[in-house]
């Protein structure tokens, strides 16, 4: 017997929508009013710092940064706006997307409390779930890092040591190697042409291993491209059956 | 007084822990309001208080993991930055990504021999850009994009992506290539057009990390362990690490 099917809850048809409206209405003021709030501190926050250490940020290379390397991110954060805010409702998408970490947790973590309660997207109930889901999730996590950087303090010695400094200067290498096997596995296929391209451009062209975030475009328009060439044949195979 | 050392400075502990402090107490706002909201609303406190208690369980396993990605990045931005953007907006993968991109802009690599303090500051400043557009989008569109979708089927917004989905995917296999085309590019030209001479470190570093993922994934999908997913990014990264402590260049 399923107890949650037998808990009498109100719907999206049921709640007094002026009460609704009301709250929408706050919780979109309260909403932008802590996102430019967290944004304003997180664009200061590099001047601050850098104005304790003695130096500011270079302008020049964090535009050039921007242009390589902040262009696919961008996109990357339209798409995940688009997709995901539906899912989460007003106060669940503020939330989301000031705490971050999304994919890996605040959406699973917002999709199994909306399973385990049965409310559906786009209700009422919908919008107070995930907002509840998501900051316990938030607060879940700032709990756990705030305690463990109070235990790593401790092993920072040890952390500087020269021994492990290998293993920190090889932080991105460990990254792209772990986020090949997610990829690849996908669409070995595609993977291959880009893989293959690239490799061989830094092989005859190894100046350019200076830039590689500058070729994050070419190789990246050229996965899109290819992959835009099979869904379109797919498309046209299927309009034909 | 190293970078290192500059970097895990008081004063910066003080600023990155205050922001910390501040998305905290936004979060418990929110967890106020929409537990008043619902109880006004009618819903039951059993299922609100299932929907805390399931996501606070859910949530601990990946906290842990990003952890592991603040110990990751703290050996060469210092432990307060990566401890700030992990706990707001950040996403490892992301951090580490973006972190390189404006290391390789101010000339110098993501090495706590290299750091420097504008580069830091620079490096900081980009990460924080480079990922505010969610932000900036909730922002500035929420209110309407939500009241466009008021009264048709949400579920139809995710359904119709497309080609969306795959043009992401296909974005992060661009992106991936690029990276381990310059580490094979490096090793074989590196030092000297087909010496096969370069450094071989990230290539080892890559491999073990991705032999490692490919562990967790046959353990997460083969045997049924879905907690391993939840580590999955940020212990294969740890183990290619150690491949590179092990290799000692």
């Amino acid at each position: 017997m399923n107890t949650e099917k037998n808990v009498n809850v109100k719907t999206a048809g049921t709640v007094d929508p002026k009460k609704y409206e009301a709250y929408l209405k706050s919780t979109h003021r309260l909403g932008q009013a802590v996102s430019l709030l967290t944004l304003a501190m997180l664009l200061g926050a590099p001047f601050l710092i850098g104005s304790l250490l003695g130096t500011l940020p270079d302008l020049g290379a964090a535009a050039r940064g921007f242009l390589s390397v902040g262009l696919v991110w961008t996109v990357s954060s339209i798409v995940e706006y688009l997709v995901y805010t539906p899912m989460l409702g007003a106060g669940g998408s503020y939330l989301a997307f000031i705490t971050g970490n999304l994919i890996n947790m605040k959406i699973p973590c917002a999709m199994n409390a909306r399973e385990l309660v049965g409310a559906k997207a786009g209700t009422p109930e919908n919008e107070v779930i995930s907002t509840l889901s998501i900051a316990t999730s938030a607060l879940v996590t700032i709990v756990v890092l705030a305690l463990g950087v109070l235990l790593i303090l401790p092993l920072q010695p040890l952390l500087e040591s020269k021994v492990l400094q290998p293993g920190f200067a090889n932080v991105v290498p460990a990254l792209f190697g772990a986020m090949a096997y997610k990829y690849y596995r996908k669409d070995v296929r595609l993977a291959l042409v880009p893989l293959v391209c690239m490799s061989l451009l830094f092989m005859f062209v190894p100046s350019l291993t200076a830039s590689t975030s500058f070729m994050i475009i070419p190789s990246g328009a050229l996965a899109i491209g290819l992959s835009w060439l099979r869904y379109r044949k797919v498309r046209k195979e299927v309009g034909q059956k | 007084m190293t970078v290192l050392e500059k970097l895990n400075g008081t004063g910066i502990y003080l600023i990155c822990g205050g922001i910390v402090l501040f998305i905290a107490a936004v979060c418990v706002v929110f967890l106020v309001r929409a537990w008043k909201a619902g109880k006004a609303l009618g819903m039951d406190p059993v299922k609100m208080k299932r929907a805390v208690t399931s996501s606070a369980t859910f949530s601990l396993l990946p906290s842990v993991a990003i952890l592991l990605g603040v110990l990751a990045l703290s050996g060469s931005l210092g432990l307060p930055w990566p401890w700030l953007r992990l706990s707001v907006i950040g996403a490892l993968h992301y951090e580490t990504q973006v972190a390189d991109a404006a290391a390789e802009q101010v000339g110098v690599s993501l090495s706590p021999d290299a750091m420097t303090t504008q580069a830091f500051a620079t490096i900081a400043l980009l990460m924080s850009v480079c990922i505010m557009w969610g932000m900036v989008l909730t922002t500035l569109f929420n209110r309407r994009y939500l009241r466009r979708l008021q009264g048709r089927n949400p579920a139809g917004a995710s359904a119709g992506r497309g080609f969306g989905d795959q043009a992401m995917a296909a974005m992060f296999i661009g992106m991936v290539s690029a990276y381990l085309g310059s580490y094979l590019g490096g090793f074989v030209s590196g030092s000297g057009l087909f010496t096969f001479s370069g450094s071989w470190t990230p290539l080892v570093t890559a491999a073990v990390a991705a032999l490692a993922m490919a562990v967790f994934t046959w353990l997460a999908e083969k045997k049924h362990l879905a907690w391993v997913d939840n580590f999955s990014i940020a212990g294969s990264m740890l183990l290619g690490m150690a491949a590179a402590v092990a290799i000692g260049h």
